[in-house]
């Protein structure tokens, strides 16, 4: 057999085989094991340390707050949807989580064609800019106030 | 804090029309990246088709441009992926694809393509034609490079009349082999959007040949403007011969293209199918700069009417306007096909599912999708290719019957050493 050929050989060999052990190594071992994916990812996303508490513990010494979320029309919203995450601050009270940036007023009510009709928008250019929006509305109790 | 951030985020109008929640985000998903990535990708097929004109279809006016053109080729096919790793965000998990291979997702299949492209054609026809140059430079050549000659001649340092028969044989059939896939490489990406059917401007069966013949005129254009380039560098004479071939071939290539493209549009203009008012739009406002005067016009019209008119009255036109002709229609070919790949990629995601609605794109300036990110990994395959042309191409290297009569233009016939 001519030489170049016998050496392409040789080489597609070696390309193959290092190909082939370098995925016997790299491939990690919980990989298949349920689908096309590592399967101890699973376990390490549930082993991450939790960020948000949940409503339950908010309930836990707002209950005032969630009582009258509950009877109003944002009733269906989550308080660290608007508070942020509140875990740190559910294990230790002295860490605040009260980071509004009243971005989260504009998130649901900035107009836009695609919402539907019944859901209250207005313009954040138009709509007294500069102000915060909780000097006229109450989020824990949009028909009130303040 | 909480005072001064009373401004809310704005979120910009940037949409208009009935547009879905999911499509009224800041910016497309597929951002100026996946614009280079066919566009890069269609450079390399194109340049190897150009190669493949003097190997396969014996055009030998094409010879001194044959070894730029497959080096072009292989310098832009190694940075083809770069786009897609950038725009994915995390290039260190590169090698996951390779290790867990997937057969069914088209965009995994690329991988098989590309490495088949890569491996199996574009460096073995390189390493056929190049190989009695690296024995001879491997002996004539001091230090690191002596040493990497003698490295790329992987051993085989046989150069008899025979082996180097054999040589030319292999590379001969590797060329045939490679225009097919090089068809593939390029179709494959036109086949990526083309089988989007949901998407009225991608979902088109035309779409891989509309890629594959683009990628044909930029290719050429890209040889032309390579060639053109490297002999100005080298205060080097152009051969005009192979200048007026490089034309014609660009002419013809870009007509068919053309033909083809109007092709479509006529088409879709005749069916008129549901999403046609919106694209009717699209072509007239949102991309009316990119798709009217950047592809129409830019990098067809006036390009096909410069080398048009090269083709009827070729004599009679001086040789420096002549040059400067064709040096501009492969520029504005070039950009043009940069149009081309905006108004696919950028263009298929501007208007929404419910085909009533627009949304907008401004490209921004630094960023991993700016224009920035786009220019340095468009001057990448320059550069390599500059590297590529100093060890490959030098004029400090022996030129040797192989590579004169693969088309090396360095030295006149007299000069060449013989093996």
């Amino acid at each position: 057999m001519p030489p170049q050929i016998v050496r392409l050989v040789l080489l597609t060999i070696t390309i193959v085989g290092s190909y082939l052990v370098a995925r016997f190594f790299l491939t990690p071992s919980s990989f298949g094991r349920y689908g096309w994916y590592r399967g101890e990812a699973l376990e390490e996303l549930s082993s991450r340390p939790r960020s948000f508490a949940g409503k339950k513990a908010c309930e836990e010494c707002h209950s005032d707050e969630c009582l009258k979320l509950s009877k109003a029309e944002h009733h269906g919203l989550s308080c660290e949807g608007c508070h942020g995450v509140g875990q740190a601050h559910a294990d230790n009270p002295d860490i605040k989580i009260d980071i509004r940036t009243f971005s989260e007023c504009a998130r649901c009510h900035e107009a836009n064609p695609s919402r539907p009709k019944w859901l209250k928008q207005i313009s954040t250019k138009t709509h007294y800019p500069g102000q915060k929006c909780t000097e006229c509305h109450v989020p824990h109790q949009p028909q009130e106030v303040p | 804090m909480t005072e001064i951030t009373n401004t809310v985020i704005e979120v910009l109008p940037r949409f208009e029309g009935y547009v879905y929640p999911n499509e009224a985000g800041p910016h497309p998903l597929w951002g100026f990246l996946i614009v280079l990535y066919p566009y890069i990708t269609g450079l390399v097929a194109g340049a190897f088709i150009m190669a493949s004109l003097v190997r396969v279809f014996k055009v030998r006016e094409l010879e001194p441009v044959y070894r730029l053109a497959l080096l072009t080729a292989l310098s832009f096919l190694l940075c083809a992926t770069l786009p897609l790793l950038f725009h994915l965000g995390h290039p260190e998990r590169c090698l996951e694809i390779m290790m867990t291979p997937h057969f069914s997702s088209p965009m995994a299949m690329f991988g098989f393509v590309y490495a088949w492209y890569l491996m199996a054609v574009l460096l073995l026809e390189l390493w056929f034609d190049y190989r009695q140059d690296f024995v001879r430079w491997a002996k004539v050549t001091p230090g690191l490079k002596g040493a990497l000659y003698h490295a790329l001649t992987v051993g085989v340092t046989d150069v008899s009349p025979a082996a180097v028969a054999l040589d030319n044989k292999l590379g001969w059939i590797l060329s045939i082999i490679g225009i097919p896939s090089a068809f593939l490489l390029h179709g494959y990406v036109g086949f990526i959007f083309g089988s989007i059917k949901a998407n009225p401007w991608w979902g088109n069966v035309l779409m891989p040949i509309i890629f594959i013949l683009s990628a044909v005129v930029s290719g050429i254009a890209l040889c032309v403007f390579n060639y053109m380039v490297l002999t100005w560098i080298r205060r080097r004479p152009l051969d005009v011969r192979c200048l007026d071939a490089m034309g014609m071939f660009l002419f013809y290539a870009l007509v068919v293209d053309a033909a083809v493209e109007g092709l479509d549009w006529l088409h879709r203009v005749y069916s008129a199918e549901e999403g046609f008012r919106v694209l009717q739009y699209m072509a007239r406002e949102k991309l009316f700069y990119t798709l009217s005067i950047g592809q129409a016009t830019i990098g067809t019209l006036l390009p096909v009417l410069l080398l048009g008119s090269l083709q009827l009255i070729r004599r009679s036109v001086p040789e420096l306007v002549r040059k400067r002709m064709y040096f501009g229609s492969a520029f504005m070919v070039l950009v043009g096909v940069l149009a081309m790949r905006w108004n696919v990629v950028i263009g298929g995601q501007l208007f929404s599912k419910s085909l009533r609605g627009v949304m907008g794109y401004k490209l921004e300036f630094a960023g991993v999708e700016g224009w920035l990110m786009g220019a340095v990994l468009l001057s990448l395959p320059f550069i390599i290719l500059t590297v590529c042309i100093k060890l490959f191409l030098s004029e400090s290297l022996p030129v040797t019957e192989a590579a004169h009569a693969a088309g090396d233009p360095r030295l006149e016939p007299e000069e060449v050493v013989t093996t």
